[in-house]
């Protein structure tokens, strides 16, 4: 290896960085309408709409950004074959933040600087988000978190909304639906250590208390964890009815099939984490009996989610998840916005969906309204996996219970 | 200067004084660290804790943050005392998963909701979270950490440091205290970088355990080693190119990271000692270039 | 849940691990390099398996030929890289494993190769049976992952200590100079000692990838700072270490989160074990000065 095949490698490397900069601009020929496409740019400047997404397409997070990307695009591409708004096409722009927050900082910026978005999309975890949020809150632009979680998030202004349903929400649905549905007296509580699963076991306990349910055993663990037999030693010993295990699709797929190898009889109820074909998949049989809280229905004759389901697995080969609808439903959120406003003014976009109603053209709905503190009031369904698919279980609706 | 383009340059000094400061443990004392990110994080939290739980103003955020980290850093710094070598770069490894998981797990540091609501500098009344003021802050902080570095390049502790990177046991023979300077440089190397995490907190106005964890320090390490590991100019300019470089490469967009990996094998394959390192192509072309010049 | 169950739970996860770490202590061994790389071969071995088992069906087809692709991309990462770095300062050879880490993991989530979605190995046991005992109970998995490490560790035993292979490589392990000098071509013998490591280490990912039925391309990275907690703990190039230090963590963590539970995440408890341990040994378990 010489020398000179160095410089020629290095040449190659910084030729294509250059080139690449320069090509910047006229990359964004691309057609908008091309789903699944990884930049997605303007026809002609000044015709379209653009909104932005970060979301992370590489690294650990790369299947839920992906998803939330591809769903994004498709609700774009539905738009734009409609007609688009006010005559003009959506243009959906993205930017990976490898669910980074000094990533997700620089985008914000990007975004609304050089690409003059008119909204934006989180399809980020939630310290990208909270890092993001700001930014859009302080130049002015609408920005909508499609499922990250943190509460905080939407306390960073009146520009900041939310798709996915707090937190806080949730645990508490899911302790009814433990308490009152299954009817469970015993419940062990498994708690996954980020955001995501220490605020829905905060919620689950206080209202599991008004319940009178007995917490028989309450364990933390790691995030990505693959090996849960010891803990699930531990909740035999205790002996509930019910765990409450908080997880993403990943490690609740490990966790059911092990408790079922290991002869744990308690019913497990999980949350939007294990929204996912990609449970049922690599959980196989032991899924069966599961039951989840989440958004999203299956077996809903709602048209939008009708919709979705069919072209997110016609578009893309696979099988949509909750991640995606939520993102999903961002973009849609975003399209009423501009519609009812008749315009891209932030202002009147905010005031659009301050107002909205029992919004029905969402995946994840039916939105009933939003909070002043922009956050959702929707019903929450419970889902149950009989023969290797999520169907209705239940249903949430008493406002005491879904208001935040 | 757009915003953008600024919060990237924010983001490459901070980046750069994190490089600078390993270098001085790394490159000076000859301790390789896989470890630099727990310094950061301890930075990023003790200013986070200060300033938004305890209503403390950002000056004296920053400063514990430097104090705090370094004496930290002299205290995680003993186990290289009793281990050397590759089993060094495993304990320091060890320290950022400790830390990370501390921060995690003990409701004192916000565990896994972390800590948001961390204000954003004020001088003189004005306050400044983004724009030119705070990429200013930063550029200068990344210039005391290089004048720092350039200091102790230059004296006696500099030239003891080298004995220790070279040979500890002829250095201990010619009457160095091995022990005293491989805790210094622990300490003067996370302090800096505990400087460094307190502008992030600052800059983004939140802070989650999981941004300092393992693949940070391989990344901090990384800038170090691919710009010249020991020299005042590598860091910097590998910091520079290394940082920038996932956004120039944005255009190619899930492939950045196929890139960048390449970027740091070709460089070991045909630079070993780093872009600008002392033997190196640039460097030697550089030289010449400047002596033809002169 | 008996302590034997427990136990037994243990055994299989130690087996995991003395899968992951014996060829990362094979390799480290004679180069004394930070191989980080190896858990991008980990990766590699997985995809393959679940490639191959998908088209063919059969597991134990599909477990020897990612072995095999496994040991060729070791020989590939050998001979292009570390090859060049044999003299350079041990940070060199370290960051060129980073970046190829970096490198293999990105391509390996494109949508040609495996996309950024888990894939299942329903490889389920391979046929094998349950085992149960009044004490313990074995699935089918463990009882595959137990055979299987089994079967490895007493085929590198024999490779290591019955031919001259082994010879060759126990006298690089010891001083390369010193063994060149003898007539010991110590390219070929690094080469093979690279597809022997990096075999095991696509056995490892295959194992892996059937007992959580899971495969994807950011597994790998556990196995790249948990692979290195096991040999140093083993004493850095030492296979009986690494084996003793493989059972000692694997029982320790799963002990201690059957009792109290996770104080702080399992690597973390490993990295604190590690770190408290080289304290009294700075050489570790069966290290040499």
């Amino acid at each position: 290896m010489s020398r000179k095949l160095f410089l020629f490698l290095t040449l190659i490397i910084v030729t294509v960085m250059l080139v690449g900069c320069a090509q910047q601009p006229a990359a964004t020929q691309a057609p908008a309408q091309e789903a699944g496409g990884e930049s997605q740019a303007p026809t002609t400047g000044g015709e379209t709409i653009k909104i932005g997404i970060f979301s992370p397409t590489t690294g650990f997070a790369a299947a839920d950004g992906t998803s939330a990307l591809q769903a994004a695009q498709l609700a774009v591409t539905m738009i734009n074959d409609n007609g688009g708004i006010m005559g003009k096409k959506l243009e959906l722009i993205h930017y990976d933040d490898a669910a980074k927050p000094d990533q997700a900082a620089s985008i914000a910026r990007k975004l609304i600087e050089q690409d003059k978005v008119v909204a934006g999309i989180s399809g980020s975890y939630s310290g990208a988000t909270r890092a993001a949020a700001p930014i859009f809150q302080e130049a002015g632009v609408p920005m909508i978190s499609a499922y990250a979680i943190h509460p905080d998030i939407t306390k960073t202004g009146d520009k900041i909304f939310r798709v996915g349903t707090l937190a806080s929400v949730e645990g508490r649905v899911g302790a009814e639906l433990v308490g009152s549905v299954i009817k469970g007296k015993r419940v062990a509580i498994l708690t996954i250590d980020n955001d995501f699963g220490v605020a829905l076991t905060e919620a689950f306990k206080a209202h599991a208390k008004d319940l009178g349910l007995d917490i028989v055993l309450e364990e933390k663990y790691p995030l990505g964890e693959t090996e849960f037999r010891p803990i699930i030693g531990k909740i035999k010993e205790a002996n509930p009815d019910v765990v409450y295990a908080t997880a993403y699709y990943n490690e609740a797929a490990n966790f059911v099939s092990q408790a079922k190898d290991e002869g744990l009889n308690a019913t497990i109820v999980g949350q939007e984490g294990y929204d996912s074909p990609k449970f049922i998949e690599l959980a196989g049989p032991a899924a069966e009996g599961v039951i989840i809280t989440t958004d999203l229905n299956r077996d809903s004759d709602r048209p939008m989610t009708k919709t979705f389901l069919e072209q997110y697995k016609k578009t893309y080969n696979e099988d949509a998840d909750m991640v995606g609808a939520s993102a999903f439903d961002a973009v849609q959120l975003i399209a009423y916005a501009i519609k009812t406003a008749g315009s891209t003014d932030a202002d009147a976009m905010v005031k659009a969906l301050m107002a909205l109603k029992d919004f029905e053209d969402v995946a994840t709905g039916p939105f009933y309204r939003y909070t002043p503190e922009r956050e959702v009031v929707r019903p929450i369904d419970a889902q149950i996996v009989k023969d290797g698919a999520f169907h209705f279980y239940h249903e949430f609706t008493d406002p005491d219970l879904i208001t935040p | 200067m757009s915003d953008y383009v600024l919060s990237v340059a924010v983001f490459v000094g901070i980046w750069v004084t994190l490089a600078l400061s390993l270098n001085i443990l790394t490159g000076f004392a000859g301790q390789v660290s896989l470890g630099h990110a727990a310094f950061f994080g301890i930075g990023a939290y003790t200013s986070a804790i200060l300033t938004a739980n305890y209503g403390q103003s950002f000056w004296t955020g920053f400063a514990l943050a430097i104090l705090i980290t370094g004496m930290t850093g002299a205290v995680l710094g003993l186990p290289s005392l009793r281990v050397r070598h590759d089993f060094l770069v495993l304990v320091t490894m060890g320290v950022n998963f400790v830390v990370v998981a501390l921060f995690k797990y003990v409701d004192f540091f916000g565990g896994a909701m972390g800590i948001v609501n961390i204000p954003a500098p004020s001088l003189f009344g004005h306050t400044f979270r983004g724009g030119a003021p705070y990429l200013i802050l930063v550029w200068v902080y990344a210039l005391a950490t290089l004048g720092v570095s350039w200091y102790l390049s230059k004296t006696w502790t500099g030239m003891a440091f080298n004995t220790v990177r070279l040979d500890e046991d002829a250095a201990a023979a010619v009457g160095v205290s091995v022990p005293r300077f491989k805790i210094y440089a622990f300490a003067i190397s996370a302090a800096l970088a505990g400087g460094a995490g307190s502008l992030y907190a600052h800059f983004i106005g939140s802070v989650f355990p999981d941004t300092f964890v393992f693949l940070e320090s391989i990344a901090i390490l990384s800038m170090v080693i691919f710009g010249g590991v020991g020299t005042l100019r590598g860091p910097i300019v590998g910091a520079i190119i290394l940082k920038a470089a996932p956004e120039m490469l944005r255009f190619v967009q899930d492939y950045r990271f196929t890139l960048y990996g390449a970027l740091l094998v070709l460089m070991m394959l045909f630079q070993p000692m780093g872009l600008l390192g002392d033997d190196s192509w640039l460097w030697t072309k550089l030289q010449r270039l400047f002596r033809k010049g002169s | 849940m008996s302590w034997m169950q427990n136990l037994s739970n243990a055994m299989v996860l130690a087996a995991i691990y003395i899968l992951m770490a014996s060829g990362l202590t094979m390799v480290y061994g004679v180069l004394k390099v930070l191989h980080i790389a190896h858990a991008a071969v980990y990766t590699v071995g997985a995809f393959a398996g679940v490639l191959i088992y998908t088209w063919v069906g059969n597991f134990w087809l599909a477990l020897f030929l990612a072995m095999v692709i496994s040991g060729l991309l070791g020989i590939v990462i050998y001979r292009g890289t570390y090859f060049y770095m044999l003299d350079s300062p041990r940070t060199v050879p370290l960051i060129a494993s980073i970046g190829l880490y970096v490198m293999i993991t990105d391509l390996l989530q494109k949508d040609f190769l495996m996309g950024p979605y888990q894939r299942a190995f329903p490889a389920q046991g391979a046929g094998l049976p349950r085992i149960e005992t009044r004490f313990f109970t074995l699935t089918p998995k463990q009882v595959l992952i137990l055979l299987v490490a089994v079967a490895l560790m007493a085929l590198l035993y024999v490779v290591l200590t019955k031919t001259r292979i082994g010879l060759g490589w126990r006298g690089a392990a010891q001083d390369r100079e010193m063994a060149a000098s003898v007539g010991v071509n110590l390219n070929r013998v690094i080469s093979l000692n690279f597809f022997l490591g990096s075999a095991l280490a696509g056995a490892a990912g295959v194992l892996v990838g059937v007992y959580n039925n899971s495969v994807f391309a950011t597994m790998g990275d556990v196995v790249s700072y948990k692979a290195f907690i096991i040999i140093v703990l083993g004493g850095m190039g030492s296979l009986p270490g690494a084996v003793l230090a493989s059972i000692i963590l694997a029982v320790a963590e799963n002990f201690l989160v059957a009792t109290v539970g996770y104080v702080l995440p399992r690597d973390a408890i490993a990295f604190l074990v590690l770190i408290v341990f080289l304290m009294y040994r700075p050489h570790g378990l069966l290290g040499k000065e």
